[in-house]
């Protein structure tokens, strides 16, 4: 995936350029498939909620929602292990003063094992995504919501079922 | 008026399905991107014509606004959830009336003059068509009880 040059930050502050300096961290670190790094540039306790991450397991509904130490850790390793050249690209980058940072990046990857109810059959996609992040003042994430249509994801991965 | 009060207001329109006092707040060369429906164009076809149909088939629709911040370059970024009862076909899926709750992101890029000259909006159609009975993503039109 190539890179996309972004405009100049227009955040004037410390606190926009930092929290916009890790979530950069973050995407590289994601990139890089070190999920140690993307943990660790994270505060201990840290939100998680992968909004579109609804599975249908028996009689239940499991979200991908709880915190990046437990519930985000797993789905990145997951997801890594799925399609082994996940890679991404930051398209925009936003920050306010108060630690909030939108970021636009298209993620993604060649299916390698089955995620989900999505087989396996070495499909690729690529997919916008919408993360919106909560950055300290000490410069580490401590919330992260993520959008994106699931409908494009599996259509591009020849999944036509809606779980 | 704030950004922020300008997109708690266009988000009052949505709800109220007021989708002229909506084009009243965009510039005239205003775009849209719905990146779940594949939308990009101008608001006032693509962003009315998705409004429209949005007020059409949920006539009971309420919008909560859950997050909302303004970034440096004076876009208002939002967390909303969208909740009603379908009471037409929507986006070519059947009406059974269901209740469908939905959660959504949006950004609103306002110009120095406070009107709206960029929305892009996301959320999961999957998420969608599951709550609307969909089955299967080649045909839509046919839902489950």
């Amino acid at each position: 995936m190539t890179t996309v040059a972004l405009p100049a930050s227009t955040g004037t502050t410390p606190r926009e350029d930092l929290a916009e300096a890790t979530v950069r961290a973050f995407f590289a670190a994601y990139r890089a498939h070190d999920v140690e790094h993307m943990v660790d540039l994270c505060a201990e306790g840290a939100g998680f909620r992968y909004v579109p991450f609804e599975m249908r397991s028996r009689q239940r509904v499991l979200h991908g929602e709880g915190r990046v130490r437990t519930v985000g850790k797993a789905i990145w390793t997951t997801l890594i292990d799925s399609f082994p050249d996940l890679t991404n690209a930051v398209t925009s980058l936003r920050a306010d003063p108060d630690g909030n940072v939108a970021a636009e990046a298209r993620i993604g990857g060649t299916q390698a094992r089955d995620f989900g109810i999505i087989a396996a059959a070495g499909g690729r996609y690529e997919l916008p995504h919408l993360f919106l992040f909560h950055v300290t003042g000490d410069g580490l994430i401590d919330d992260i919501v993520a959008y994106w249509d699931n409908v494009a994801w599996k259509k591009q991965l020849g999944c036509l079922e809606i779980d | 008026m704030s950004a922020r009060e300008l997109a708690e207001k266009f988000f009052g329109h949505v709800e109220a399905g007021e989708v002229d006092e909506i084009l009243g707040m965009v510039t005239p060369d205003a775009t849209v991107s719905l990146v779940a429906l594949n939308r990009h164009g101008p608001m006032a076809a693509d962003g009315a014509s998705y409004l429209r149909e949005l007020a059409r088939a949920f006539p009971d629709l309420m919008v909560r606004v859950r997050r909302l911040f303004v970034t440096a370059d004076n876009t208002a970024i939002a967390e909303i959830t969208i909740d009603g009862t379908q009471a037409d076909d929507f986006l070519a899926v059947a009406n059974q009336e269901k209740q469908v709750d939905l959660d959504q992101a949006w950004m609103l890029t306002f110009t120095p003059d406070d009107r709206i000259s960029a929305v892009i909006a996301y959320w999961d159609q999957n998420q969608l068509y599951r709550r609307l009975g969909v089955k299967r993503l080649d045909q839509i039109t046919i839902t489950a009880g």
